[in-house]
Formats: structure tokens, C-alpha cells, sequence
């Protein structure tokens, strides 16, 4: 049997390389695939019976190497029965439907020929009539893309024919194609998935969007954090070209396209389109003000089409398969599939890729197992620092771009992060805002002293020094910073803040009028206090107080003086009765 | 080729441009004013500031005015709701940030304004007539007012953060007596005549500040005074030491001088009533001041030898020398209870004594004015409150005082003085002088509505009566008696109310907004020390025996050196400011939004350019216009968020070599944060 390991980031984070490498001295045919997906289970190491996988084995340490060549040499599994993936956890997969990471997990990303082998790079051939391929000519694709109802799947969700369309029909006999692969929301991996599991597909979509546009020179514009991803999609472009899929006159068809990697410094902003631009072109990532759009003047003010890796991910196969089999997946509004980047507080988290339409309570109960830890389900933060939270009494939402906006969030790139009934409303508005007020890249007025005054005003409630009147400045600060920051980032940032305090007022009224954090989460405000009849009297907690707060004699109940008390929770660690309460 | 015109509206007006112009360009064709902090003409659009947006019908987001282009029939509001919201919390955001420190805090302190900074630069600079018409831009009597004004601008001055305030006061009059010296007086531009008439009545500060301004204007004004000579208080309550007679006497000359007619020795219900003197006016401004001496309300003191402070001070002023004997009390604390034992003094008493009931520290006196007088002798009896005067046959022969202590502190913060039970000491004495405050005197005002203090009630804004076109200003209203300069702040006000009532409208005071700031010794520890000038003095030996001046005034080197030791912190860019002129235009509160700000100094490392960082908005337009219009590219932007600032590119002080020394980025910073310093050698 050939064994092949997981080897995305997480994989790798996880020990996927070690395995791997305990592995191929053993004489056995060891192979490389990238994201599968499950986060939760890495490593993951497949065992395949020819094409079949025969056994996909979880959580696999680097001692686990010799029973698993034994097995793959013997064809008998029963030596690695207990590193089976259990049938409910494969239905973390069987759940969804893959298009963007249709070969996630599956195929070899440093293999060119793997990817062909998959189909790959035929629809490029039928676009343009090579290779047995029947030709169409650019307002066909974009008609195509148009009857798929293929929209942005960075975050703005803007129908991408049009985009197309526009770079198209600007002036210019220069175009450029821009691949935005800058994925800055905390928690949000889906575009790294894709460069490192699949690139080709990557390559691919954009060679068709380029011939669409017009394009002969395109960019994949990544952020510099995803090494691996660069690496991957470098060695495809290499081969790419090697094969005549990149470079001047592909396949013999007569179009010509160029692709270039561009490693970004690593700024959020940098993931807005203008922004990218302006870094693209060795400038100080700062977005321009629209209009002009870029397909009318975007990198060197030439005609300039952008979107992101998801998106492009999407093409081929919409070329191969016909957008009306992307269209018929999804709601009337949001067609085809989403990837979401599943997190937090959940118990099996990883990539999903599901059609649209589904409810949020199937993505995070049905594929996700609900909140772990045996939690509360809380909220769901949908779309990072620009998204929002949604309560546990919208899981019904659809996903459905329009639907989703409705409840004050976004659909977003895919950042789904889970909350439990642990986390702070107040403070998890606060954790976003320090993130979107440092990001702002300080050019306009509402984003660089607007956020940085929300989040003044987030770590004044969460130390409990809010004021009366504090929401009400908040909100009114959001109102204001929407209608006057310059682009995406700004108008977005008072998202978390507007979302929480919709639906989490009560959190915000706690930690103003009774300084106190429902969750307690917030330090400033926790209070610790013995429960008298669960303490033995250990004196654990005494000793390890760092400043002699706690009081009692041995075997019997201890006291915290409240005035001393630093908040550290040593106490509570230390209690192995489970006497230390938090208040 | 003709290019195509678009057509649209702006708040209501038909415009038409050339079609690729911006909604800002049509706005200013239109003659609508948009505000704006980043645009320049010569550059691309940038749109930082979110200042210019606007609403344009038909569209859901606000746009920005600077990089919108038209388009045929557009409908553009620029005054709609939500875009004045965004706008004024723009600009909020700024002044949040922005530590501009537009005025000194000395013109801030002054209750007149006075532009201190700027005449105190100068005499720095030795232009004094410069100085001068400066000063008088506020009040026309510099040389008056510096000998007598207990100066609030210097206890505000930041210079006592390092050492000691600059001696603003004294520059004042050191100008004016050099000016006047000169023969260099002031041309003051007399407007053309409004044919309107304007009846004073007092020649005090407040009177003369008002006929200044008035006349300046054009109107006809004549001044009305119950006493012999002009000046009011300055000269029948100020003693001579202080403010000479014929100091005063030249400025009042040059008041008249602009065609100001005075009338003296005329009181109101004696020579005319009020209203028949109305009637002879298109307009009236009451100031006739506080004229009567209140009483210490103790047994005795109606008794012969009693004196109230100004009726004493008033007799020696006309060049009576009243008989008050050897041994002479002077109950109170303040500067009248100064000037009037220093008279006694000089009138011939042997032994003079001060009494007040609280201790040193709370006499409300000046400091200088307590020294001075300790100098001549003067003993001051401090926790000691008059309980009855003592007398026989209706003469005074002492006083019994009450022993006080001080008890907690009182709504002021100064502690308030408490009797100590049954203890009490008794002077012998010939004359006891009450200066413990004085009030006006409302007889012949009677159509006046009075305050419950029995002051005369004026609008604290525009100093209108409720009767139409008469204003009254000065220690006659409201809370009564003051400062000189806190009565010609009022006059100004009066005066600008006058002459819009006498032009059919009304005035209404708006209090500017500035950005202030909060200072500490810290921020001026690396300054060099430099001791304030010190004034010279006559002997106290000497000076007791007449009434000529104490001081002797200061050098022109000395003037200018102390003007120079000035830490010149009001901005230099005030006027030209655009952005607290459009805090000032929206009405935006400057400190709602405050929070962490940018402080680091100043910074020189500009060839000869100063930047401050405190007063920067950030708004690029200095790296736009070195790369864009300079084609130099030295600053740039560099950290993000909140932090971003401007610094030479690459936070690399190499490349300020290649300054220019063009200063465009100067020249087209909005605020004061870039300034241009003498060139270095």
C-alpha cells in the first residue's frame, strides 16, 4: 500500500514531518498530499489501495511509523485499528462539498503531473482550443462565470463576472491580473490551504481569468507568513512553465501570460485591493480612494483585475463542469460553495467547504460537533475584525451573503470563530479592535484615531472603568467611522463593536453599572473567593499566592482578602478540590 | 476641442463645469465653501482627512468632494446632516490628537485677550511702536494699565514653569513710555463718519476703552464724567506712586484726539437725567464704575476720623491732604488696602497699620504691593478683624479687634477666617480707613433694572440693558467692581454691540475654540534659566516722602532681554490654521474625543524646518508636496495605526541632506506642526 501525509502548515505544526520521515526509512512508498482539512486530527496519514484510501489513520506520532509499515506491507490493518479515523469524525468530510479544495488532501501539491492527473489544466486547454479542447472566446468564459454566479469569495462578495467584464472592456492595451493571496483575518486559513495543497488550481484559474481580462502578466500577491504556501506555488510555476502552461504562447494557442509571486510585508491593509496595489508597485501599503476601480486604473494606473485565491480556485472547475453546475448549489442571492476556516471553541475544527444555503447550525452543530469541552454555545464571529458576531439564537441564518448581512455580520473570507458561554462579548470586541486599530495603515482620519478611540474606550469597560454614556459613544463612534473611513478596513472595524452590542448589551451594561464580567473573562474585574465547605484545608493555595492574600490554618477553610488579591488565578490552579471560585 | 460641460446642483445652486472636474472644484465655482485638510490642486486626490464629504443624491455612501468627479444632473448636498456629523467628528478625531496650543495661555488668561505673545515679541525684536499698536488693538492706555493691571496673563505665563513668568505687564508700559518718549505715537485710522451719536457715561477704563473703539469706527462719542479730570479710578483711585497723573493725562489726551469729546464734572441726576441724556444719543453705554466705599458694618463707624478706602484715596487724589493723624488702621487685604496705607504714609502718618483677618497668604494684594509697603513701614496686624471702633465725642481714638484663626477652606479654597472666643486686643488710633470693597451707585439710574447686588443688569455677552440701545459695562454691573482690564474686556464687547445695534444689527459674542495644553515644569526642564528682570526701585526712604513714581522703568535692553526670555507657546500659525478654523466653523468640541496622543516635542532634524509632532494631523500633505512638487521624496510615512507619523523616508536622517530648504511642505501645512527657523549658518 502507498502512505501518504497530510503536509499543510497545520499538518507539519502538528508533527506531520516527523512522521514523515520516520516513515521513508522504512522501505515503504511514502507520499506528500496537503490540507485535508481536520486540524483537530493532524497528523493524518492516508494509506491508499492503488486509488482507494484503505485507511486514513489520525493523530499519528512518529512511534506509530513501524506498525504502519507493517500494515501498509501486509495489506492487514488491524495493527492500526486504533489510529482509524472514527465514523463520526468522517463525517467532517462526507458533510461537505469541495470544489475549491476538490483536491485538498488528495492530490500531491508539488506534483504537476498529480494535478493533471486530476483534470487539471483541461480547462485551460478547452478555453483555448488546444489539446482537443473546442476554444471559447473571453466573453464566453465570462459568460460562463456570469451563469455560475461566481461572486468574490474574499470578503465583499462582488459578482466576479463583472469584475471581469469591467478589465475587459477598459482602455488599454495593458492588463494586469492580480491574485489577492494576503489572508490577514485571525483565524482564517483557507487561501493557505489552497496554495499549499492545490496551487496548480490556483495557476489555473487565473490563466483562464487572465485570458478573459486580457492579461499577460499576473501576480499572485501573498503574504510573506506563508512560507510554505510561497515555496508550493513557486515550484508550480516553475513546472508550469516547464510545461508551456505559463509564458509566452501557451500551448501554442497564441495567448501568453506571465505569473509573478509578490511577498507581502505583512500588513492587514495590504489585503485591501487598492492597498495591495500600492504594495505591489513599492509603495507604503495605503488604499487609494474609489473610484478610479482598479479595472479601470489599478497597478501602474493600467486596467487591473483582482481576486482572491478561493475565487480562482473555483474557475476551472466551473469551467469544466459549466457555471450552471456551480449555479445550481446555493440560494437564489449566493451560488456555488463557501470554504469557512472553523475555530475556536469548537470541537472538530478545520476547513469546511460546504454549498451555500446551509444553515450556520450545520456548519458548526452538523460538521463542526457543536461547542467543546461540554460548553455553551455563545456566538459565532463570522468574517474576522470585519465581521461580526452572531448569537446562538441566528444559528438558523443561511449562509447567503445577503442573509448573513442582515444579522450585522459578513460572510467575510470564511473566519468562523466559535465562541463559548467563557468568552467575553465586551472583550472579544476589544481583541478585535486592537487588531484593526493597529492595522489601520493611518492614512485617513476616522480609521487611525476613530479605532484606536473604540478600542481606548473597549479597555476602559473591560477594566472596569466604564462610564455612563459609554455605549452610546461607541456607537456613535461606529456610526461615524462606517460613513468616513477611506476603504474596507475602516468602514468595517465597528463591526465587532455594533454586532456585540446588539446582541450582547447586557454584557456591556454589566461591566459599566455593576463592574462586573458575566463571563469572567475580564481580570480587572474577577473576584476570588473560597468556597468554605469544598476547602480541606491544603494550604495549596496559601503558598502559592504570590502576595500572601489567602489566610486560614491547616484543615480549615481558607479566605481571600479581596484588597490584596492581584487576580492571577494561582489560586485556582492550585486548588485541586476546585474550592477557588471565580466571581 | 471644446471639452464638455456637465451640469449640476450644489446645496440648491445650478453649476456648470468642464465634465472631469471635481464636486470640490464645482463647489468653489459656485462660491460654497468645502472644507477640506488634504487637497492641493497641484497634487492627485488623496482623501485622509474625510473632511470634504458631501451627500449626493441617488448615492448610499458620502462621498469625498476632493476626488469626486461630476457627472450630469448630480445633486450634491453639502450641508446635509449626516455629512456635517462625519465632518465634525472628523475633526473631532483631530483636535482629539491634536495638541496645537493655538493661543498662549497668557492671551488666554487676559480677560481682555490682549495679544501678550505677540507684543511682548516685539519688544523682543525692538519694535516697539509695533508693540504698541499691538496693545492697542485691545485698549488705547498701554502705559495706564501695565503700572496698574495685577497682570492674570502672568500668572499664567509657562515661564514660571521654569523660573519666573516674563514681566508682561511692565514690557507693556516699558513700550509705551518709550513710544510716547519718542514721539512715535500710535496712528490710530479713524473710519468715516457713521453720523451716529454715542453718550458715555464714565471716563474710567471701561469708558475710555469704549470711546476708543467707537470713535475709531466713526461714530460721534462724548464721554461724561462726574470728576474734574478723565481716568476715573486709574486717576482718583490709584495713587500717584503707582500710575502718574500725567502718564495717564497723555493717553486720555490721545483719546481725545480722535475726536472724542469729554464732558467733565457732569453727574447724572444733577446735570441731566439719565433719561434726557438719552434722548441726545442713538446710543448710551453706562460705566460710570463703583463709586462708594463699602462700610465694616462694627459699632463706631460712622464716627469722625472713619474713612472708606477710595473716598480717602480720592481726596488725595484731587490734592487734599485729609488730617488723619499719626496712628492709622487700614482695615482689608487687597490692593486698595495697599494703596491707601501706603498714602497714609505718605500723607504723613507715623504709624500705620494694616488689619486682616486671614494671614499673609490670602491677601488677595499683589505680592509686590505687600513688599512695598512692609519697605515704607507699614506693620500688618494678619487675624485680627475690627469689632468696634473706639472714640469719644464722636472721635476716633482706637480700635478693639477680634482674634481670628482660620477654619476650613470656603467655595474659593481660601480657608475662612473664624473668631477665637473672647479673645481681643484694642489699638490706639487717630483714623481708621475701611478698604474692604467698594460698590456702585445706582442713584440717577432708576430705569435701569438692578441686580440683586444693586448692580446695574447687563447681557454678560453683549453688555445690553433691557432698555433699547443702552449698554452698561464695567464695576457698575453685574458682579460689580473688578479688575481694570476685566471692565475694558467688557467695553470691547460693549463697544462691538453698540456698533452693530448702531448698523441695525445685533452682536453676539462667540467664545473662539482653541486647542489648549496641559503643561508641567517637566516639559521645560532642559530650558536654561534666566532670571526675570528685576525692576528698579527708588529707595523706600525716599519714596515715602512724595508721590512721584516708585518705579523706575525698566532699560530698552532690559526690555528686550526679558521679552526674549518668552517661550513664545501660543502658535505661530493661529491665523492661518485650517483646521481650528473649521473646529471653530462646526462648532466641534475640542477634548470629547481625547485620548492617548502624540507627544514627542519638537524636532529640528529638517534642515531648517521645525516640525512638531504634537500639532501634526498627519495628513501628508508635506511628503506629498516633497515628492510630488519638490521631486525630493525625503519624508515619508512610517509606523501604522495610531502610530503612524511623518519622519524623514526610511526613518533615515541621511536623506534630510538633500533638503532644498524649499519649504513647500511649510507653506502647505494646514496646521502650525512645520515651521520655518532662521536659516543655520
Amino acid at each position: 500500500m502507498r502512505i501518504v501525509v497530510g503536509e499543510g502548515s497545520c499538518g507539519l505544526a502538528a508533527g506531520a514531518g516527523k512522521v514523515h520521515s520516520a516513515l521513508s526509512g522504512l522501505g515503504v512508498d511514502v507520499g506528500v498530499t496537503g490540507c485535508i482539512g481536520m486540524c483537530y486530527l493532524e497528523p493524518i496519514v492516508d494509506m491508499y489501495d492503488g486509488e482507494r484510501l484503505a485507511a486514513r489513520l489520525v493523530r499519528v506520532k512518529e512511534s506509530d511509523a513501524g506498525r504502519i509499515r507493517d500494515a501498509a506491507k501486509s495489506g492487514d490493518l488491524s495493527g492500526v485499528e486504533d489510529l482509524r479515523i472514527s465514523a463520526e469524525d468522517e463525517e467532517f468530510l462526507t458533510k461537505q462539498t469541495r470544489i475549491a479544495l476538490r483536491h485538498c488532501g488528495i492530490i500531491d501539491p508539488e506534483s504537476i503531473d498529480a494535478y493533471r492527473a486530476a483534470d487539471g489544466y483541461k480547462a485551460i486547454a478547452k478555453i483555448l482550443g488546444v489539446d482537443g479542447g473546442a476554444g471559447m472566446t473571453p466573453e464566453a468564459v465570462i459568460e460562463e462565470i456570469k451563469t455560475s454566479g461566481l461572486a468574490g469569495r474574499g470578503g465583499a462578495g462582488f459578482p466576479t463576472w463583472f469584475k471581469w467584464n469591467a478589465a475587459r472592456n477598459a482602455k488599454g492595451d495593458e492588463k494586469y491580473l492580480i491574485c489577492n493571496a494576503d489572508e490577514g483575518d485571525p483565524g482564517a486559513f483557507m487561501d493557505r490551504a489552497v496554495i499549499e495543497s492545490d496551487p496548480h488550481s490556483l495557476i489555473e484559474g487565473m490563466l483562464i481569468a487572465a485570458y478573459a481580462i486580457g492579461a499577460s502578466q499576473a501576480f499572485v500577491y501573498v503574504r510573506a507568513e506563508y512560507p510554505l504556501a510561497i515555496v508550493r506555488l513557486e515550484k508550480a510555476i516553475k513546472d508550469a512553465t516547464a510545461a508551456n502552461l505559463l509564458g509566452d504562447n501557451i500551448l501554442g494557442s497564441g495567448f501568453s501570460c506571465r505569473l509573478r509571486i509578490k511577498a507581502g510585508a505583512g500588513a492587514f491593509v495590504c489585503g485591501e485591493e487598492t492597498a495591495l496595489i500600492e504594495s505591489l508597485e513599492g509603495s507604503r501599503g495605503m488604499p487609494r480612494l474609489k473610484p478610479p476601480f482598479p479595472a479601470e486604473k489599478g497597478y501602474t494606473d493600467k486596467p487591473s483585475n483582482i481576486n482572491n485565491v478561493e475565487t480562482f480556485a473555483n474557475v476551472a472547475w466551473i469551467v469544466l463542469n459549466g457555471g450552471s453546475a456551480f449555479s445550481a448549489m446555493g440560494t437564489e442571492g449566493s451560488k456555488g460553495t463557501k470554504v469557512f476556516a472553523l475555530t475556536g471553541k469548537i470541537r472538530r475544527g478545520g476547513l469546511v467547504e460546504v454549498p451555500m444555503g446551509l444553515t450556520l447550525r450545520d456548519v458548526i452543530f452538523g460538521i463542526g460537533g457543536g461547542v467543546r469541552d461540554g460548553r455553551r454555545f455563545k456566538a459565532v464571529q463570522m468574517g474576522g475584525p470585519s465581521g461580526g458576531c452572531i448569537p446562538e439564537s441566528l444559528l438558523e441564518t443561511p449562509i447567503d451573503y445577503k442573509a448573513l448581512g442582515a444579522t450585522g455580520a459578513i460572510m467575510g473570507s470564511g473566519g468562523m470563530v466559535v465562541m463559548d458561554d467563557r468568552t467575553c462579548m465586551v472583550n472579544m470586541a476589544r481583541f478585535f479592535l486592537d487588531f484593526t486599530a493597529k492595522e489601520s495603515c493611518g492614512k485617513c482620519v476616522h480609521c487611525r484615531i476613530g479605532t484606536k478611540r473604540l478600542h481606548e474606550t473597549l479597555v476602559r469597560i473591560t477594566e472596569g472603568k466604564g462610564r455612563e454614556g459609554d455605549v452610546e459613544l461607541l456607537e456613535e463612534l461606529c456610526r461615524g467611522i462606517k460613513d468616513g473611513a477611506l476603504c474596507g478596513l475602516g468602514q468595517t472595524a465597528p463591526n465587532p463593536v455594533l454586532t456585540t452590542i446588539r446582541y450582547f448589551r447586557d454584557e456591556y451594561d454589566a461591566h459599566i453599572r455593576e463592574k462586573r464580567c458575566p463571563a469572567h473573562e475580564c481580570a480587572a474585574l474577577r473576584r476570588y473567593s473560597i468556597d468554605a465547605a469544598k476547602c480541606k484545608g491544603c494550604t495549596a493555595c496559601a503558598r502559592k499566592c504570590p502576595v500572601g492574600a489567602i489566610s486560614g490554618t491547616l484543615k480549615s477553610p481558607h479566605s481571600i482578602d479581596t484588597a490584596k488579591c492581584l487576580k492571577c488565578g494561582a489560586c485556582a490552579a492550585a486548588c485541586k478540590f476546585g474550592a477557588v471560585e471565580v466571581l | 476641442m471644446e471639452s464638455e460641460i456637465v451640469n449640476l446642483v450644489i446645496d440648491g445652486k445650478a453649476v456648470s463645469v468642464p465634465a472631469g472636474s471635481t464636486i470640490l472644484a464645482a463647489a468653489e465655482k459656485a462660491g460654497i465653501e468645502i472644507p477640506n485638510l488634504c487637497f492641493m490642486k497641484e497634487l492627485k486626490p488623496y482623501g485622509a482627512c474625510g473632511v470634504c464629504v458631501v451627500e449626493v443624491e441617488k448615492c448610499p455612501k458620502l462621498l469625498r468632494a476632493c476626488a469626486t468627479r461630476v457627472s450630469e444632473g448630480m445633486v450634491v448636498n453639502t450641508q446635509g446632516e449626516r455629512a456635517l456629523r462625519a465632518r465634525r467628528l472628523a475633526l473631532e478625531l483631530l483636535m482629539g490628537d491634536h495638541d496645537g496650543d493655538c493661543q498662549g495661555p497668557c492671551k488666554l488668561n487676559c480677560p481682555a485677550h490682549t495679544d501678550c505673545q505677540k507684543y511682548v515679541k516685539e519688544i523682543a525684536e525692538g519694535r516697539f511702536a509695533d508693540a504698541v499698536s499691538t496693545v492697542m488693538e485691545t485698549f488705547p492706555i498701554p502705559a495706564s494699565i501695565g503700572r496698574v493691571c495685577p497682570h492674570p496673563c502672568e500668572k499664567a505665563c509657562r515661564r514660571r514653569l521654569v523660573e519666573a513668568p516674563i514681566s508682561i505687564a511692565q514690557l507693556k508700559y516699558f513700550a509705551a513710555d518709550r513710544v510716547r518718549a519718542d514721539g512715535n505715537a500710535h496712528k490710530v485710522n479713524v473710519a468715516a463718519s457713521t453720523g451716529k451719536k454715542v453718550g458715555i457715561i464714565g471716563g474710567g477704563p471701561a469708558g475710555l476703552t469704549a470711546a476708543f473703539k467707537l470713535a475709531q469706527w466713526g461714530h460721534d462719542v462724548t464721554v461724561y464724567d462726574q470728576m474734574p479730570e478723565m481716568g476715573g479710578m486709574l486717576r482718583y483711585g490709584i495713587p500717584a506712586y503707582r500710575l502718574p497723573k500725567d502718564v495717564l493725562k497723555a493717553e486720555v489726551d490721545a483719546i481725545a484726539a480722535l475726536g472724542v469729546t469729554f464732558v467733565n464734572n457732569f453727574k447724572i441726576g444733577r446735570d441731566a437725567e439719565f433719561s434726557k441724556l438719552r434722548g441726545w444719543f442713538d446710543a448710551v453705554i453706562v460705566a460710570n464704575g463703583a463709586w462708594k466705599s463699602s462700610g465694616m458694618r462694627v459699632k463706631g463707624e460712622d464716627m469722625d476720623g472713619v474713612w472708606g478706602g477710595i473716598d480717602f484715596l480720592r481726596a488725595v487724589a484731587v490734592g487734599e491732604r485729609p488730617d488723619i493723624g499719626e496712628r492709622v488702621a487700614v482695615v482689608g487685604g487687597g490692593n486698595t488696602a495697599m494703596d491707601a496705607c501706603r498714602t497714609a504714609v505718605r500723607v504723613g502718618a507715623k504709624e500705620v497699620y494694616v488689619v486682616y483677618r486671614r494671614t499673609r497668604a490670602e491677601m488677595p494684594a499683589e505680592d509686590i504691593e505687600i513688599a512695598e509697603a512692609e519697605e515704607e513701614g507699614v506693620k500688618f496686624k494678619f487675624l485680627f478683624a475690627p469689632d468696634e471702633i473706639l472714640g469719644t465725642n464722636g472721635k476716633v481714638t482706637g480700635m478693639r479687634l477680634q482674634v481670628m484663626k482660620l477654619g476650613e477652606p470656603d467655595e474659593r479654597g481660601r480657608r475662612r477666617p473664624v473668631p477665637v472666643p473672647g479673645k481681643f486686643e484694642e489699638i490706639a488710633l487717630d483714623s481708621v480707613i475701611a478698604a474692604i470693597g467698594q460698590r456702585n451707585d445706582p442713584e440717577g439710574f432708576d430705569d435701569l433694572p438692578k441686580t440683586e447686588k444693586g448692580t446695574i443688569a447687563a447681557d454678560e455677552g453683549n453688555f445690553a440693558t433691557s432698555l433699547n440701545g443702552v449698554f452698561a459695562c464695567g464695576d457698575t454691573v453685574n458682579k460689580g467692581a473688578g479688575i481694570a482690564i476685566g471692565a475694558i474686556a467688557q467695553a470691547n464687547e460693549a463697544a462691538l454691540a453698540v456698533d452693530a445695534f448702531l448698523r441695525g444689527g445685533e452682536y453676539r459674542p462667540v467664545k473662539p475654540i482653541v486647542s489648549e495644553r496641559d503643561v508641567t515644569e517637566r516639559d521645560f526642564a532642559d530650558r536654561p534659566k534666566i532670571a526675570r528682570a528685576a525692576m528698579p526701585q527708588r529707595p523706600a526712604a525716599e519714596r515715602i516722602r512724595d508721590f512721584d513714581e516708585v518705579n523706575l522703568g525698566l532699560s530698552a535692553e532690559a526690555a528686550m532681554a526679558e521679552a526674549k526670555r518668552c517661550l513664545e507657546c501660543g502658535c505661530h500659525d493661529y491665523q492661518d490654521c485650517k483646521l481650528v478654523r473649521y473646529a471653530n466653523l462646526l462648532k466641534t468640541d475640542t477634548k470629547r474625543l481625547r485620548g492617548a496622543f502624540h507627544t514627542g516635542f519638537v524636532e529640528t532634524e529638517l534642515v531648517s524646518i521645525e516640525r512638531n509632532q504634537r500639532k501634526c494631523i498627519t495628513c501628508n500633505q508635506c511628503v506629498r508636496v516633497c515628492e510630488g512638487i519638490a521631486k525630493k521624496g525625503i519624508l515619508g510615512l512610517v509606523g501604522r495605526g495610531f502610530a503612524t507619523v511623518v519622519k524623514p523616508e526610511f526613518r533615515d536622517s541621511v536623506a534630510i541632506a538633500g533638503c532644498a530648504d524649499c519649504h513647500l511642505c511649510v507653506d502647505n501645512c494646514p496646521t502650525g506642526a512645520l515651521r520655518l527657523l532662521a536659516k543655520k549658518a
